[in-house]
């Protein structure tokens, strides 16, 4: 069975209601405006960046801090690290809350890697963000509500997909990830109208289905 | 759904892979079964065996469960084997000249039309009542015919024997015989048309029988006095199984001129025929009654 959704698994989901104020500078956060903490970890990384942007279209919130843990999560540090340590800063529990809350609905409901391949060997994440959030656009250099195509995939993969999905669609390359990311993946950030990059994230995964099946192709 | 999932599904199913086959259970490893042997305890019955002494049909041959032995079913298909073989053997165009025989040819043109038209294989064609009318000896007392009938392997292997044991037999006691004559394609009352023709007084056709199991070797002999078309079978005596485990072909030619005299004295033949008289010289042909059995030849030998 391929493009079967594999759901990702939030290990941890925790709020520090008054934060220390060397913990809220250490991570990024502004202790003048920010007080409290929402932290998740979870075990795909990509679809927590996601759940954090859409985080912020839910809540008053930033995200003052989100890192890939080295090689992912099949080579994670404890039973909860995953391969993602997600922050939001707020300026008090309740709005924290109410951010995490949206941050677990979309990793429920929305951002997942798909299967590439019988058995899900490989694993491909052609996620297209209808209106981006504060966090994203920020990060992409784009605005509040455009739309972009979040691609990724293992290296070889990613980098024909990222070709396929340039052809395929009117859109215009935002970001590119190289092999190696901290977990080995490659990623691409392409932008456009939103049926462009909807476009470009079919091209993308159906490009790496195609890979996965026929890796020896030179002739 | 959120708008990636829905891509996604609508790719999926545009690649074939929304409702694929399921992928095959694992077929779990079959154990080799023990090599036990079950040994077949042999019992017999003393009253298949008397069955079995009295004929040569297959009966007593025991059971292994449900099924029959092994070399029962072996004899039984090597025997069915024979009796094809023989039906389906066609005697050669030319055979009958290098026997010295008189050919001739009923208005049959193949072996499959032959098999299915028996009423074509009871006239002759034109060429051959032609060749009959002119080659023949006429007004003869005796017109002994060799045919194929239904097996062309028992008319080509005692065929001539006979014919020539008949054909003496009869000029022993001094009636005319006529020419030797062979046809192809011929059913018993071809020898209606062919004794009129030649104007016999008695026609007596010897022609290879319906292969049985492991029997395709056999003959029949037909005799009919005043040979006309339009007899019927009542109006035939006959002699069958005619070879080398029945009636061998030398007594069977003693025993045709026997019949044959009485159809000469007594000027008919076939339910008419009296033939208590000659019950000690025909057996079987003459009473009716009982008969040895044949023997039954093996043909398959298996380890038993």
């Amino acid at each position: 069975m391929i493009l079967e959704a594999i759901p990702p698994t939030i290990l941890s989901v925790r709020r520090i209601h008054a934060a220390h104020e060397s913990v809220l500078r250490s991570y990024g956060a502004d202790p003048s405006k920010h007080t409290s903490l929402g932290l998740v970890t979870c075990d795909q990384d990509d679809s927590t960046y996601v759940a954090l942007d859409e985080a912020t279209k839910h809540a008053p919130i930033d995200v003052v801090f989100a890192r890939s843990f080295y090689a992912g999560a099949n080579h994670a540090s404890g039973r909860l690290s995953g391969e993602i340590l997600g922050v939001i800063a707020g300026p008090d529990p309740d709005t924290v809350e109410e951010g995490l809350m949206a941050l677990v609905r979309c990793l429920e409901h929305d951002a997942c890697f798909y299967s590439a391949d019988d058995g899900a060997t490989i694993a491909v994440f052609p996620h297209v963000i209808t209106s981006l959030g504060y966090y994203l656009s920020e990060e992409a250099g784009l605005q509040p509500g455009d739309s972009m195509a979040y691609l990724v995939a293992p290296p070889i993969e990613a980098t024909i997909a990222f070709d396929a999905a340039m052809k395929a669609a009117d859109v215009r390359l935002v970001r590119a990830f190289t092999p190696p990311t901290q977990t080995n993946y490659a990623a691409a950030w392409l932008t456009g109208i939103l049926t462009e990059c909807q476009a470009a994230a079919e091209a993308y995964a159906e490009a790496v289905v195609e890979v996965a099946r026929r890796p020896w192709d030179f002739r | 759904m959120s708008t990636t999932r829905k891509l996604i599904e609508a790719l999926r199913e545009r690649l074939g892979q929304a409702d694929p086959l399921p992928s095959p259970p694992a077929i779990p490893r079959i154990q080799a079964p023990p090599a036990r042997v079950f040994p077949t305890a042999r019992t017999r019955s003393c009253y298949a065996e008397q069955a079995a002494a009295h004929t040569a049909a297959i009966l007593g041959i025991g059971h292994v469960g449900t099924r029959y032995a092994t070399d029962v079913v072996l004899q039984f298909q090597a025997e069915l084997a024979v009796a094809h073989d023989a039906v389906h053997t066609v005697l050669p165009d030319d055979w009958a000249q290098s026997q010295g025989l008189l050919p001739l040819k009923s208005r049959v043109e193949d072996h499959h039309q032959f098999l299915l038209r028996p009423d074509l294989g009871r006239r002759l064609d034109e060429e051959s009542l032609e060749r009959l009318r002119g080659n023949a000896i006429q007004d003869v007392d005796i017109q002994p015919i060799l045919a194929d009938g239904l097996s062309a392997v028992a008319t080509m292997g005692s065929g001539i024997r006979l014919l020539e044991t008949f054909s003496n037999e009869c000029r022993f006691r001094g009636w005319t015989v006529g020419t030797p004559m062979c046809a192809k394609y011929a059913r018993v009352w071809l020898q209606d048309e062919i004794g009129e023709t030649v104007g016999a007084r008695v026609a007596c056709i010897l022609l290879g029988e319906r292969p049985g199991l492991g029997t395709g070797d056999g003959l029949s002999a037909y005799m009919v006095y005043e040979p006309r078309m339009g007899k019927t079978d009542s109006d035939r005596n006959m002699i069958s199984n005619i070879h080398a485990r029945g009636i061998v072909p030398e007594l069977a030619g003693r025993q045709l001129a026997m019949m044959a005299g009485a159809m000469l004295d007594q000027k008919t033949s076939g339910v008419s025929l009296d033939l208590s008289g000659l019950t000690a010289e025909l057996g079987q042909a003459a009473s009716g009654g009982y008969r040895e059995p044949q023997r039954r030849v093996r043909l398959v030998e298996t380890d038993r």
